[in-house]
């Protein structure tokens, strides 16, 4: 096999060899190549299968927006990526590609079945094939659809790599290093301001790359290339990032780009990161992506070998690559004919060029005409042959009357086609920015901007050299002149360019049955002309609903190639001009991005912020099981060996009902309230009043919503006249410190008072027990803890084990408890300390299951657990907690609305199972009789349910429709397997008296 | 006397190649969180024995004291260990005549120290104002990635990073990382 | 991600340091006892939701902590200006000089 890489063209470097495999054979590549570059090189046009039909697909494009030379790529183990475009990936010695959607091979597929039946994956397919039997859904449809879907293999291992993410300010951001790009970021870049270039390619210099025509100012344009390159090397002010893709431009010139640090490294260094996503926000943003070359719609131009025209110019004179020996080319634009040239005198037979214009320049003519290839000038192209490579093309000749005369064939081993050019208007269009309907060129062009962006080049619609550097140059200087830098414009002085015109096409007339053509509009999802206009034939008009009913422009490209072509079409069929029928938008990201990008640094342990209290460590060597409650990781229960979740809970809630438990309590929410408003501000504050609670005494709060719903609780104790030490939830401690400070900042902002959160200030060990208190006497110091000195819901300050302490007399379980505050760096000396100290009483740490347990026994509610911010106080049974004397506080006046004072709302009761041993699910659903026709009238759910080792029964909270008033009354809770009765009864399960606080 | 357990005790992370890092955890110190009405500043600044800065993100130090203007009516008040209580003790003071409110953050907090050529571009990775443009000697509360912390450039190339103990963690695993990238220079 | 002024730290910040808080210019009854039913259902949950011009709270939850106002285009999603909690609602030829 020989290769069809020419000595001494491209920009490959020939010193530098590779070797990669494809599908399993190994092939020889250079640095520089892509693996679409090397594949041609080596003679490899089928590249994979389509998506729907199983088609063999090749090489497109050499570009980003390449839809069918999608491959799936190993780079070591665990790194395995599908759907990577062989035109972007660059080659590196031991790259490993495989292509996708076929089997049992690549040139045998029984999946091209599909392409026989394409009568019934017409568009709309799934929506019609699918319809009936109902019962073939979720047996036969489901798994086929399931099992056919996607593009490729998804990895099966987690991605090894590591992703990292930088933000950066900038003066003036380019985008695409083309030659607008380049000339922009040269005055930029020479005014002094602090610039960044990004280009999603390795090199920098886009459509220069490709062209070996030009002259800049006397250079030739790859002379003129490196002496930019060189300029930009020399200015500090400059971040040049190749291989770097801008991928989104959001709000207030804020653009994502990501940049591939070690896709292309044979072996990176070890730790080195896959990707970075910059998040750059600039002063002012240059836009020059350029465009993109559309296809010609007509049979058979989707076959390995079809390409478009600039790609195989790409090849040519970038890769150094011939993609045939005998090309044709069939095009409506002139580009196409440089192609031809450039090819043909690179020793290719160029076997025709086709054009559907009547009429074309003479200047092409001759200059084919001296190359010795054929012109065919108002003919069309009708069909292809060749089963897994283009080895022929039918053209014919169309009267001015648009008959089509009959067909020629003509042999060739690639064909190549262009259908003019489409400007890249997507980052513009992610700013909402407006696009105007260009008639003339047949396309849209960025108008009316929205953010401080500039477009200039192809991009802008303006094509060529010349006017790419002049509009590049203005752009740039402009951009640094409105982030405050002096600039202007340099002109640049272009040799030798011709200027190229082109006309837009619909498919392309046929003399076949248009019916059975294979016509293909998007490549990667298999949408044909046909689709399109029995789309509009069933009845859809605008785009956005052509789109998603025939699939165009909906696969990973986003339509690159098939948009405006999709457009076209639909246009014509709707009658009605392109602008009218519309253009879909173009959303974030403009390439297919890894999901590592967007995470950045935000995986494995950084995932999200593990919060652990001071005492976590001491947990974790002490095999307690964890559990994440909002960011924290708290310590779940404790299992000696050998003990399973529910021995171990049994086994800590004996400990605290028989003698002494400790638990840490440090992830409390704690606010310090300071000021001589402090009282007053808690009265408007919370439900309870706050006046006359002593200094030294605690006692329960509820805070509500405005809308009169519980919000959060807590115990709050006055620790001076002025100073109140406030706890909250875990999860909720942020929320209510927020609405404190909204209250006193908005609403009372004359209140002298000041709130300070204390929650990571204080490690809070809650000792629980009969015992308890026999433990803390001889380790404190300066207070008294005598039952008359320090009651239940007392708080003193003073000293514990040599730490100062704010230490409470409160409890959760239902014991006599303490919760000794310790400041956080002492938390766990303390807690060891207390732990051996403990060891006479067999003191038991326990976790949060236990707590929660022992809170249940006692009918104490967890906000967010029995409530759910549709429960008043009194429907929790909180309405002895509401100060009644008081004239407001927030979500008073809600508590008397109508719907709050309705005897069906749903109240928290106490459940007790008719089977002792039924553990009820949280969560399920309550009804009343069990025997009623589905669906079934629910009248609450369960929210707490346990075992309660201590009363050797099941226990459970639930809410329930006017649940209080249905106290003894039987419930149904219906589960998959069998329906549970529980009778209601109230929340209290334990020691009703409250005997065993002060015990 | 009892062990204190600090998160990131002893925890240092150098860079020596391509650019110059140095992340380390730096001695515990008493700090305040001081909100009190700015017309009062005067007393303030007595109680405290610094004159506390008058604009939102400045910074003044005296010696071993420091503070920060947080917000319209909050500072951040850093001092040596030892002074914890005169501290508390002098504005309790003030109290009497001025209230406001002076709450011990010490143990709330861990301090985290970047400093280095390469300071900027590691405290680039997570955060999103434009750092460069702030200068030495100012300080603000800001967001590190997902952690809210207190930043202070005490110089060109020395930030000071305050943040909840629980939060530290994750604040120095991000530096780790990046300090992979800096020390690769990649 | 917006760029936001605060009014109180005069500087602007990434929207990662504010978080939203709802309509502005609702002010807590001073006596809440003294609405009826219906006047206190349109306190707790009427809102303007208008297509353009919004007024509208942010707090710099994770900068100086202060609650302020903000006046935002809801279509286009740009900020006008920015202003302290307690001034009044900007007049249309303020917001006319905001936004020229």
């Amino acid at each position: 096999m020989t290769s069809y890489r020419i000595p001494g063209r491209g920009r490959i470097d020939r010193n530098k060899p590779v070797r990669f495999t494809f599908n399993g054979a190994s092939y020889p590549g250079f640095q520089g190549d892509t693996l679409a570059s090397a594949l041609l090189a080596n003679r490899v046009h089928l590249v994979g299968r389509s998506f729907k039909y199983h088609r063999p697909r090749g090489i497109l494009s050499a570009g980003s927006e390449e839809p069918n030379a999608l491959v799936g790529t190993s780079r070591g183990p665990g790194r395995f990526e599908p759907n990577t475009r062989a035109t972007v990936l660059e080659v590196f010695d031991g790259l490993s590609a495989t292509s996708q959607n076929h089997w049992p091979s690549l040139k045998w597929d029984i999946g091209a079945i599909n392409d026989a039946l394409y009568m019934l994956f017409s568009a709309g397919f799934y929506y019609k094939t699918f319809m009936w039997p109902k019962s073939f859904w979720n047996k036969v449809y489901e798994p086929l659809i399931r099992g056919a879907a996607g593009l490729g293999n998804s990895p099966t291992v987690p991605d090894p790599d590591t992703y990292a993410s930088r933000f950066a300010h900038c003066d003036v951001l380019v985008v695409g290093a083309g030659p607008a790009g380049l000339a922009a970021v040269l005055e930029a870049g020479r005014s002094g301001a602090k610039i960044i270039l990004c280009d999603e390619q390795a090199e920098l210099g886009g459509s220069l790359l490709s062209e070996t025509d030009a002259g800049i100012e006397g250079l030739s344009g790859w002379d003129w290339l490196k002496s930019a390159k060189d300029e930009l090397a020399a200015m500090p002010n400059v971040t040049v990032l190749p291989r770097t893709t801008a991928i989104g431009y959001y709000h207030q010139n804020l653009l994502g780009l990501c940049q591939r640090l070690t896709d292309h490294l044979a072996s990176p260094l070890e730790g080195a990161p896959r990707e970075r996503m910059w998040k750059v926000r600039a002063r002012q943003v240059v836009l020059a992506q350029g465009s993109i070359e559309k296809p010609l719609v007509f049979d058979g131009n989707d076959r390995p070998g079809v390409m478009l025209a600039g790609a195989a110019r790409s090849y040519l004179n970038r890769y150094g690559v011939k993609v045939g020996n005998r090309p044709a080319v069939v095009t409506s634009h002139d580009s196409a004919w440089l192609a031809a040239f450039d090819l043909a005198q690179a020793s290719a037979k160029v076997a025709a060029i086709v054009d559907v214009r009547p009429e074309v320049a003479g200047h092409l003519k001759q200059r084919a005409a001296g190359l010795g290839i054929e012109v065919l000038t108002g003919w069309t192209v009708t069909g292809t042959r060749g089963r897994l490579r283009v080895s022929s093309v039918h053209v014919n000749p169309v009267s001015r009357g648009g008959v089509v005369g009959p067909a020629r064939t003509i042999a060739c081993d690639a064909l190549l086609m262009s259908g003019g050019w489409t400007p890249s208007v997507h980052l513009f269009s992610h700013t909402k920015g407006k696009l105007d309907w260009n008639e003339e060129g047949q396309m849209f062009l960025p108008g009316e901007r929205t953010e401080e962006s500039r477009c200039a080049g192809a991009g802008n619609g303006s094509f060529g050299l010349a006017a790419a550097l002049a509009e590049g140059a203005a752009a740039g200087a402009a951009a640094a002149v409105d982030a405050g830098f002096k600039a202007k414009a340099a002109a640049y002085k272009v040799d030798d360019e011709v200027p190229l015109t082109g006309i837009s096409c619909r498919e392309l007339p046929t003399d076949r049955n248009a019916s059975k053509a294979k016509a293909f509009v998007d490549f990667q999802n298999d949408v044909t002309a046909k689709d399109i206009r029995l789309a509009v034939r069933e009845g859809f008009k605008s785009i956005e609903h052509i789109k998603r009913y025939t699939t165009n422009g909906m696969a990973t490209d986003q339509g690159k190639t098939s948009n405006i072509n999709g457009l076209a079409i639909a246009s014509d069929a709707v009658k009605r001009p392109a602008p009218a029928v519309g253009l879909t938008t173009f959303r974030p990201p403009y390439t297919p991005t890894t999901f590592g990008a967007f995470a950045g640094y935000n995986r494995g342990e950084l995932f999200e912020v593990t919060r652990k209290t001071p005492i976590d460590a001491w947990a974790e060597e002490n095999g307690a099981v964890f559990e994440p409650v909002s960011l924290w990781r708290r310590a779940w229960y404790f299992p000696k060996p050998g003990e399973d979740m529910h021995a171990a809970i049994a086994r800590e809630c004996k400990a605290v009902r028989e003698s002494l438990g400790m638990f840490d309590a440090s992830t409390l929410g704690k606010i310090e309230i300071v000021g001589p408003d402090a009282a007053e501000f808690l009265n408007r504050m919370y439900t309870n009043p706050w006046s006359k609670l002593g200094v030294g005494r605690c006692r329960y709060g509820v805070l509500l919503g405005e809308d009169g719903f519980i919000r959060d609780d807590g115990v709050i104790g006055r620790v001076s006249s002025d100073r109140f030490h406030v706890t909250t939830t875990t999860g909720g401690a942020a929320r209510v410190l927020a609405m404190m400070e909204d209250y006193l900042q908005t609403e009372w902002p004359d209140l002298k008072v000041w709130l300070t959160s204390t929650t990571e200030q204080w490690a809070v060990i809650a000792l629980q027990g009969p015992n308890a208190r026999k433990l803390l006497e001889p380790l404190v110091d300066s207070i008294d803890l005598s039952e008359e000195a320090f009651p239940h819901m007392s708080v003193g300050e003073g000293r514990i084990c040599g730490a100062p302490t704010r230490l409470f007399r409160m409890s959760f379980t239902g014991e006599r408890g303490y919760e000794v505050n310790v400041p956080a760096r002492y938390g766990r000396a303390v807690w060891e300390k207390l732990y051996e100290a403990g060891q006479q009483f067999g003191i038991t740490p326990y976790g949060t299951e236990t707590m929660h347990v022992l809170r249940a026994e006692k009918g104490y509610i967890i906000v967010g657990q029995d409530t759910d911010g549709t429960l008043t106080p009194d429907d929790a049974a909180l309405g002895w907690a509401i100060g009644k004397a008081k004239p407001d506080f927030v979500g008073k006046r809600s508590l008397t609305r109508p719907d709050m004072l309705k005897d069906d709302r749903k109240q928290l009761v106490g459940l007790l199972t008719a089977d002792p041993n039924t553990v009820l699910e949280e969560g399920a659903q309550i009804v009343l009789d069990p025997n009623q026709a589905l669906p079934m009238m629910m009248v609450g759910h369960v929210t707490s349910s346990y075992w309660s080792a201590t009363l050797g029964r099941s226990i459970a909270l639930a809410v329930v429709e006017g649940g209080r008033a249905r106290e003894g009354e039987t419930i149904h809770v219906p589960m998959p397997d069998r329906t549970h009765q529980a009778r209601i009864v109230g929340t209290v399960f334990f020691d009703p008296e409250n005997k065993r606080l002060s015990a | 006397m009892l062990h204190e357990h600090h998160p990131l005790v002893g925890r240092e992370i150098a860079v020596r190649e391509a650019a110059p890092l140095s992340i380390r955890a730096v001695a515990d110190c008493a700090r305040f969180s001081l909100r009190i009405d700015p017309a009062r500043i005067v007393e303030a600044s007595k109680a405290f024995g610094l004159s506390l800065p008058e604009r939102i993100g400045d910074v003044t130090v005296s010696g071993d004291r420091l503070a920060v203007r947080l917000g319209p009516d909050e500072w951040y008040l850093t001092a040596p260990l030892a002074e914890n209580q005169a501290i508390e003790r002098d504005f309790a003071k003030l109290y009497a005549t001025v209230p406001h409110s002076l709450v011990d953050v010490g143990h709330s907090e861990v301090g985290i120290e970047v400093e280095g050529t390469a300071a900027l571009l590691a405290l680039r990775s997570g955060i999103a104002f434009d750092i460069e443009a702030i200068p030495a000697g100012t300080g603000c509360r800001t967001i590190f990635n997902k952690a809210q912390i207190v930043l202070v450039r005490e110089a060109e190339n020395r930030f000071r990073i305050e943040v909840w103990r629980s939060f530290a963690d994750h604040v120095w695993g991000i530096l780790q990382a990046v300090s992979r990238e800096i020390a690769i220079d990649i | 991600m917006l760029l936001i002024r605060c009014p109180y730290c005069e500087a602007e910040r990434p929207e990662v340091e504010f978080v939203y808080a709802g309509e502005a210019h609702i002010a807590r009854p001073a006596d809440p006892s003294k609405l009826t039913d219906d006047e206190w259902k349109s306190f707790l949950f009427i809102r303007s939701n208008p297509r353009g011009t919004h007024f509208e709270r942010w707090r710099h939850q994770h900068g100086c902590a202060r609650f302020f106002n903000a006046v935002r285009d809801t279509v286009s999603d740009k900020f006008v200006m920015t202003y302290k909690a307690g001034l009044p609602r900007p007049i249309e030829t303020e917001l006319e000089e905001a936004r020229s």
